[in-house]
């Protein structure tokens, strides 16, 4: 063995191993590769389609819970579900698709220093076409408004959604600032996003006057789902 | 005898270069390598191509946004973008009733390839509605060039 190794014919023989050795390495992700190719493509097209009939579902709950805010009428959420889920079988004819859903959750709690919109809904989604059963996702949608402070003219507001993460790029025309006692308009000459540590992004309002010490905050998002915060000492 | 040695192992060392080498120019020539095309495959390529591309188009809010305002011009431009150059496309916005609503094609590349080719995939994808409630069907067609 010794003698195999020392002897420039024993080197060639470590030659031809290391690169047998090697080329096999290589070539056999490649054949992997290769094998199951077609094995998972199929799928990838599916889970756009799953993805879209998700991405969609969830802008019509936005949908309802804007609408909802601003008519406080509770069937809408079931009424465009109930639409939908015929729909969808019209748009997606041929593939056999099935949209049910279990729960449909709409609610606000407002005039509080912390006000919220809600709505949420769990769909079961069946499509025949590729053999899925039973897969379900729940969509939740919230507007968090909450008055932090006031001081002299600013009012300092957050605003979240249902990830608690802020709602971004609203301006003057998001909000509405009235006097709790005289209902009265109070206007706004500028809206600057602050960072705060604790809430990440607040938003100060200044208002033209100095701020009565009970005042109602209205916001709306940009889909347009309205909430209504109250401060009163 | 430490001579021999010596030269034993620089080939060794050699050798081993090599087949980085050799490794290197196996995986540059896999960069090129041309997928097998078959009809059922070409087709299902250009299916998952058309709905990852109406899907990223949606999330991002541009898809409702030029449906709903019926900016086709700057659809067809984002399509334009999203996809490769030898692909080419003809979009038609329909609504429930399957009345075509795009007043303007939504198209590009040629008419002929679309008569002429065995391969030709559609898509058929759906949205709900911007501002309101209004579902909209986009049937999207690819072929390539």
């Amino acid at each position: 063995m010794r003698r195999l190794i020392v002897q420039k014919s024993g080197q060639f023989v470590i030659i031809a191993v290391l690169m047998i050795a090697l080329m096999i390495i290589s070539i056999a992700p490649l054949l992997h590769r290769t094998v199951t190719y077609y094995k998972h493509e199929p799928w990838e097209e599916y889970l756009a389609l799953i993805g879209s009939i998700e991405l969609n579902s969830e802008r019509l709950v936005t949908l309802s819970l804007a609408n909802y805010t601003q008519t406080l009428n509770q069937n809408i959420l079931t009424e465009k579900l109930e639409k939908w889920q015929i729909d969808i079988m019209k748009i997606y004819s041929g593939h056999g698709i099935s949209l049910t859903y279990e729960t449909a959750y709409l609610n606000h709690s407002w005039k509080k220093q912390q006000s919220l919109s809600v709505a949420n809904v769990t769909f079961t989604l069946d499509i025949e076409s590729i053999g899925l059963e039973g897969y379900k996702f729940t969509v939740v949608e919230l507007l968090n408004l909450t008055i932090i402070a006031i001081d002299e003219s600013n009012i300092l507001v957050s605003v979240k959604d249902e990830n608690k993460a802020p709602v971004t790029d609203l301006e003057v025309g998001n909000f509405k600032v009235i006097d709790a006692d005289t209902n009265s308009t109070i206007g706004l000459e500028q809206v600057i996003s602050d960072y705060d540590e604790k809430e990440q992004l607040i938003y100060r309002l200044v208002c033209n006057c100095t701020v009565p010490t009970s005042v109602v905050v209205e916001v709306w998002s940009p889909e347009n789902i309205h909430a209504i915060a109250k401060y009163s000492p | 005898m430490k001579g021999n040695n010596a030269k034993g192992q620089m080939r060794v060392v050699e050798v081993i270069l090599a087949s980085f080498v050799i490794i290197f120019a196996l995986s540059f020539v896999n960069i090129f390598a041309v997928t097998p095309t078959s009809p059922k495959y070409e087709v299902t390529e250009l299916e998952k191509l058309g709905y990852n591309v109406l899907h990223d188009l949606d999330k991002q809010g541009l898809l409702p946004h030029f449906v709903y305002s019926e900016d086709w011009n700057n659809l067809t431009a984002a399509l334009r973008v999203s996809l490769p150059m030898d692909v080419y496309f003809n979009l038609t916005v329909y609504d429930l009733n399957r009345t075509q609503i795009n007043d303007a094609p939504i198209f590009y590349g040629d008419a002929s390839a679309f008569e002429n080719s065995k391969n030709v995939a559609s898509v058929t994808y759906g949205l709900v509605g911007h501002d309101s409630y209004n579902p909209r069907i986009l049937v999207l067609q690819l072929v390539r060039g």
